[in-house]
């Protein structure tokens, strides 16, 4: 049976964005509840959301990703991880979504050592971190709206709750009209929309974004940097890998600048580079 | 399960990945197709070559001059001999009709007496240990020995019979086994072609927290849809050849498997086995290959 993918009425459209937001405004802080889906796996409570803790990672013995580093992130925060290309902001990222294991130190994400986390609750935890990148990596035969379905059928949502949430979710993005869209029929920003609309269907704890805006002109870039503010403001802690400048400085967020795999620099409300 | 959800999203990839899909389909269609044709031979090879071996019998011949004490000693013997399957005494007269069938009876009505001994017709219960009932009566009183050897059994033929089914079976099964083998490393290997096609959509799965469970599911079934596909074609293709080809040629010959056809294995029978066969290859196909993808 071919799912349902028409699109809403405009007057429709109008009523879910506004209930989309209502929901989203009513939500406590850090521990957004899921419908139909217990969490379990993290519990930050009144926790750090994301702790390093002296954590080093070499590919072999000449590639160093990431050098004794510790750095802590709290629930509801919404940090910039700066740095060139080999920094090692992909090393932080990949860290925490559990693709790569530390050589050294321990990776906690919402008060769990990931490091004692068994392989086959990986999956678990992917469910609870919400991910963007800078590719999109969204499923080419799909439209948008199966591309945000499958984050729910993977949890095991009911059709019916998809039916309700996924529309409700593409409104928050602003492509509830897009939503037959297949990927290669839209512009890169409204990839990226659809991308967060996954990341965020499942309302994690955590989102974190890869070079969001890198193979974006400016004027999107802000509109995408807007939204995850916005995602942050649910309560939803949001750590954004960019080496995009203008956007940094823009925002004046706390940032985390990585230089050859060490932090260089941790400052609250900073710009991209160090202000004299 | 969710099994309607996997089933959507198995034919979705099937339909997205059209030309793999057939190319998977093709692939098993084949295998099951030299499978199809392969079986049956084999069987009927083997059952012709059992029934070789019942027909040899063991002839003991018994001198006209034995007394009824001394052919009776005979026959209990061979009645009790572990390997006698069964046994049937054949009198002077009933050798001298078995005869005249073939011969001109008035070539026979020129001969003096009836020149032909009684005898007992035994048949083994194992071909192969035909001489431990050899042994057992040679030597016996009431033997003819008048001429030549009172004890004829085909020995060469039989050990002919018995070597060649024995090769017959052995390398069958060896060549049997190296197909299904061949078969399934095929029909993995397209399938892994079909997944490497695909390495990124599992890894995005991966990363919204698919289970491995979650991903594989689609892709067994599809391997079992593709193998099913292509078995029943397979089937149908089988049964094509089988109503136009053999069907027509037995009707036509008196071959010795005229009749027999389907007295090991009947159509149906091995169509469902072929049919299960394609089913589990391609539900394997795709399980195994898809876990080195998984490891994201």
């Amino acid at each position: 049976m071919p799912r349902r993918t028409d699109a809403p009425s405009s007057a429709s459209t109008a009523r879910a964005a506004e209930r989309a937001a209502e929901r989203a405004s009513r939500r406590p802080r850090g521990r957004p509840h899921v419908h139909g889906q217990a969490r379990t796996l993290l519990r930050p409570g009144d926790g750090p959301m994301v702790v390093f803790d002296a954590v080093t990672k070499t590919y072999d013995e000449t590639v160093v990703g990431l050098d004794d580093v510790s750095v802590s992130i709290d629930a509801g925060e919404f940090v910039f991880l700066v740095g060139q290309s080999g920094s090692g902001k992909s090393t932080f990222i990949r860290l925490i979504t559990r693709e790569l294991e530390p050589t050294g130190g321990r990776v906690m994400v919402g008060g769990r050592d990931l490091t004692q986390l068994q392989r086959k609750k990986v999956p678990y935890l992917r469910r609870e971190i919400g991910c963007v990148f800078q590719d999109y990596k969204l499923l080419p035969n799909r439209t948008a709206f199966q591309n945000v379905a499958y984050a729910l059928e993977v949890t095991g949502q009911s059709p019916r709750a998809i039916r309700r949430k996924v529309p409700e979710i593409l409104n928050l993005v602003g492509l509830a009209d897009k939503a037959d869209r297949r990927p290669g029929e839209m512009s890169g920003g409204e990839q990226q929309r659809i991308s967060i609309a996954r990341a965020f269907v499942n309302h994690p704890a955590l989102l974190i974004a890869d070079e969001p805006t890198g193979n974006l002109d400016p004027e999107t870039s802000i509109g995408i940097m807007q939204l995850l503010y916005r995602i942050n403001r649910t309560g939803t802690t949001v750590i954004v890998a960019t080496h995009d400048r203008e956007i940094v400085d823009k925002m004046q967020m706390r940032v985390i600048a990585l230089e050859g795999g060490r932090v260089a620099r941790d400052q609250r409300q900073a710009g991209y580079a160090l202000a004299d | 399960m969710r099994l309607r959800l996997f089933l959507v999203e198995a034919l979705r990839s099937i339909r997205s990945s059209m030309s793999i899909s057939v190319a998977a389909t093709v692939t098993v269609l084949n295998a099951i197709f030299i499978l199809g044709i392969f079986i049956p031979v084999y069987l009927q090879v083997q059952s012709e070559v059992n029934r070789q071996r019942e027909k040899l019998d063991i002839r003991v011949y018994i001198d006209d001059n034995a007394t009824v004490a001394q052919v009776n000693g005979l026959r209990t013997i061979i009645a009790s001999h572990p390997n006698t399957e069964s046994f049937v005494y054949v009198s002077k007269q009933d050798a001298l009709d078995q005869v005249s069938k073939q011969v001109d009876p008035e070539v026979l009505a020129e001969l003096p007496a009836n020149p032909l001994p009684a005898s007992f017709e035994v048949k083994p219960k194992d071909p192969e240990k035909a001489g431990e009932l050899i042994d057992a009566v040679t030597g016996n009183p009431a033997l003819d020995t008048s001429g030549g050897d009172p004890i004829t059994y085909g020995k060469e033929t039989a050990d002919k019979i018995i070597r060649a089914g024995n090769i017959i079976r052995y390398a069958g099964l060896g060549l049997l086994i190296v197909l299904m083998i061949a078969s399934v490393l095929q029909i993995a290997n397209t399938i892994r072609l079909s997944i490497f096609a695909r390495r990124r959509e599992v890894e995005v799965m991966k990363l919204v927290g698919a289970t491995n469970w979650f991903i594989r599911w689609p892709f067994m079934i599809e391997g079992v849809i593709c193998g099913v596909v292509g078995a029943v074609v397979s089937v149908l293709l089988l049964l094509a050849v089988k109503l136009a080809v053999v069907d027509t040629f037995f009707e036509l010959s008196d071959s010795p498997f005229a009749g027999q056809d389907g007295a090991t294995l009947s159509f149906p029978e091995l169509a469902l086995i072929l049919v299960a066969a394609g089913a589990v290859v391609g539900a394997l196909g795709g399980g195994i290959t898809l876990r080195r993808f998984l490891r994201v």
